[in-house]
């Protein structure tokens, strides 16, 4: 028989008994729900009346075509609203850059001045739902800032979040060209603007989704994740910000894979591993700075193009596992994620399969169900050591910053992408229907209707916003950006208001980003295409 | 026979690279010299990439729909400097239909979701042997 091992390679017996849990020791390594160190959950009462925040991921073509998409989303049901750029916006390129021209609005929403915000948001409660995103956060940031302010709603209610992604973002998805420094110091700045002026947001969700999607296991997708935490938190403290006053406002957005009780451990471990480091090495002292917000989008990595309707599954699988782990947010991956960003229908699918488990199985009612489990235990035990192992491991290679300007980390990426592949065409990972239980291609047509479904490029957005850009004071533009730029030359002034200044005075992002870029020597457009304005 | 020599590369904005990275190593353990030019490229950087380097195979690796817009062009690119290179191109997004749609447009071979590795290499194989004998050749 082959050796029974989880998709982390961490060997399982056939069975667990009470011998494998005597020396685990309640009150230190579990305790109550809301109790330090959080193993089992980080509020007492976990999804209070309401359940967890059931949300889609959403955006496509231009800003008012996903305003409705949102509306739309929210009417059957959606209780949080997540919105996803498309690939210029990532990578903080405007519609009218020439790279751009093929890709303007089709993975996800157009978004590049504060009057595509507006348009976004027109007609949504901003101060009664949370708005999180997956887009560059400083301008994600700053576009919520300033239509709630418009809309007479203080930056002080405002819930949500944004990623920050300073350390692997150019490696593995969402490449910005920026130096690490810059990266870093956006990232900082809106998180001591945040503690500030929007005390209820989530200015730093460590997202280890995206690069756990190159194909990493959950112990080196957390233990890269922690890598980073523990790299913010430190520059926080060198600034001199009080780490209670930033560190209720971290959280972690996880990926989540088909291992389902390994997934559940995972975020029991993180729990705790968390908990720990903020109270022992960090000396944070507010309960909620110790207990950590995780969110989860299930891994498009898992579902497959073949028999896209075995992506139902997976997806109902995974959400399972999450609500039994006990998250506070998640945004299931759409069954034609292989294809394309989510259609209607699959939006609907995914919100659905949220609301069947939570309404109709009562896994929800209890938290944590699995706690005291000789295995889930065993295996929290096995994984919790086995992050912080390689944590340090990390940690012992050197000053990140360096670790990113050499590589390693785009080395590390890739080695798992190419062992990844391996294991699926070695047949060692098994996916039904694209390893194992295939059928051919001329037969698999169900649900083929929507996952191959195109839509077209939003070309006439390149051409509005070539006008939009015509349109206003060019010297005004140019003075706005100019302050950008000098304080981007000055390392020790906030970028975050002469940023909200610039957006707010009609500057594009990628005229923002790209005076940015210059200020720390790097080209003005990453792809040297565009003359800088300044 | 010297061993093929395969550029891959992605097109436009699309930042998907695990199938890139994946299908690049594979090509060189199987003993096949890759120059893998990454992402960000344009047809043009393309074409000018693989005269340089000396390539018998242009492959492409797409997961976002941009590739639907930039192959005509790069074919076009191809045909007008008279370079006859093989384009092949991979990606689990292509489907049935667009498959139909690329080989009609001249696409030499292309890998949908279902593709096996040894099916890649051996194609490859194939069109770098034929190229050889098409050299400076209209590719047809």
């Amino acid at each position: 028989m082959t050796e029974r091992r989880t998709q982390a390679q961490i060997p399982l017996k056939e069975f667990y008994t009470p011998e494998d849990t005597i020396t685990l020791d309640y009150e230190t390594q579990l305790n109550s729900p809301g109790r330090y160190p959080f193993t089992r959950g980080r509020q007492a009462d976990l999804y209070g009346a309401s359940g967890w925040i059931q949300r889609e991921l959403s955006g496509e073509g231009d800003p008012v075509r996903s305003n409705e998409q949102i509306k739309y989303l929210i009417s059957q049901g959606q209780m949080g609203i997540d919105v996803i750029g498309d690939s210029p916006s990532m990578a903080m390129l405007d519609p009218d850059h020439t790279l751009a021209a093929n890709a303007v609005g089709t993975q996800g929403v157009s978004l590049c001045c504060l009057d595509d915000y507006r348009e976004l948001y027109k007609g949504i409660p901003l101060d009664s739902i949370s708005v999180s995103s997956s887009l560059p956060p400083i301008f994600a940031l700053a576009g919520l800032y300033l239509v709630a302010k418009e809309g007479g709603v203080s930056p002080r209610r405002l819930r949500g979040s944004v990623l920050q992604t300073p350390f692997y973002a150019e490696d593995c998805g969402y490449a910005m060209q920026m130096p690490f420094n810059l990266r870093l110091r956006l990232s900082l700045d809106s998180m001591e603007f945040c503690a500030r002026k929007m005390p209820k947001f989530h200015s730093f969700v460590e997202d280890t989704y995206f690069f756990s999607e190159s194909g990493l296991n959950v112990v080196e997708e957390m233990a890269l994740g922690f890598v980073e935490i523990r790299h913010l938190v430190r520059e926080m403290i060198k600034r001199g910000v009080d780490i209670d006053s930033f560190a209720p406002r971290i959280a972690i957005l996880v990926n989540c894979g088909m291992d389902f009780f390994e997934e559940i451990a995972k975020i029991r471990a993180t729990r705790r591993l968390f908990a720990r480091m903020m109270e022992e090495e960090f000396g944070a002292k507010d309960p909620r700075s110790l207990a950590v917000v995780i969110t989860c989008h299930t891994s498009g990595l898992s579902l497959t193009a073949q028999q896209p309707f075995n992506n139902i599954v997976r997806g109902a699988v995974q959400t399972l596992s999450l609500v039994l782990a006990g998250v506070q947010a998640i945004e299931v991956s759409a069954f034609d994620e292989a294809y394309r960003t989510p259609s209607k229908e699959s939006h609907l699918v995914g919100l659905r399969t949220q609301q069947v488990i939570h309404l109709e199985t009562g896994v929800a009612k209890v938290i944590d169900p699995l706690g005291g489990s000789y295995f889930i235990e065993t295996l929290t035990n096995e994984l919790e050591s086995r992050i912080w192992g390689m944590v340090q491991d990390i940690e012992a290679r050197g000053d990140p910053a360096e670790l990113s300007y050499e590589g390693w980390f785009r080395r590390f990426f890739q080695d798992a992408m190419e062992r990844y592949g391996k294991q699926i065409n070695e047949g060692r990972l098994l996916k039904v229907g694209a390893n194992v239980h295939q059928i051919p291609d001329e037969e698999d047509t169900m649900l083929k209707e929507f996952t191959e479904k195109k839509f077209e490029p939003c070309w006439d957005r390149i051409e509005k916003i070539r006008l939009y850009k015509k349109g206003r004071n060019e010297k005004k533009n140019k003075e706005v950006l100019q302050k950008v730029h000098q304080a981007a030359k000055q390392p020790k002034a906030s970028l975050v208001e002469p940023v909200l200044a610039a957006f707010g005075d009609g500057a594009t992002m990628g005229e923002i980003a790209g005076v940015m870029r210059l200020a720390y020597d790097y080209p003005y457009d990453p792809h040297g295409l565009l003359e800088p304005p300044i | 026979m010297k061993n093929s020599r395969v550029l891959i590369g992605i097109l436009g904005l699309d930042q998907h690279e695990v199938g890139a990275v994946a299908v690049a190593r594979m090509l060189r353990d199987a003993g096949m010299e890759v120059v893998y030019a990454g992402r960000f490229n344009l047809p043009a950087m393309i074409v000018q990439t693989a005269l340089q380097e000396d390539v018998d195979v242009i492959g492409l690796s797409v997961h976002s729909w941009e590739y639907l817009y930039y192959l005509p062009e790069l074919m076009s690119l191809l045909e007008k400097k008279q370079v006859a290179i093989p384009l092949i191109v991979g990606g689990s997004i292509i489907t049935r239909a667009d498959e139909a749609g690329l080989k009609k447009m001249g696409i030499a071979a292309v890998f949908g979701p279902s593709a096996t590795p040894q099916g890649i290499i051996d194609w490859i194989t194939a069109l770098s042997g034929e190229n050889r004998g098409l050299r400076n050749k209209k590719y047809g």
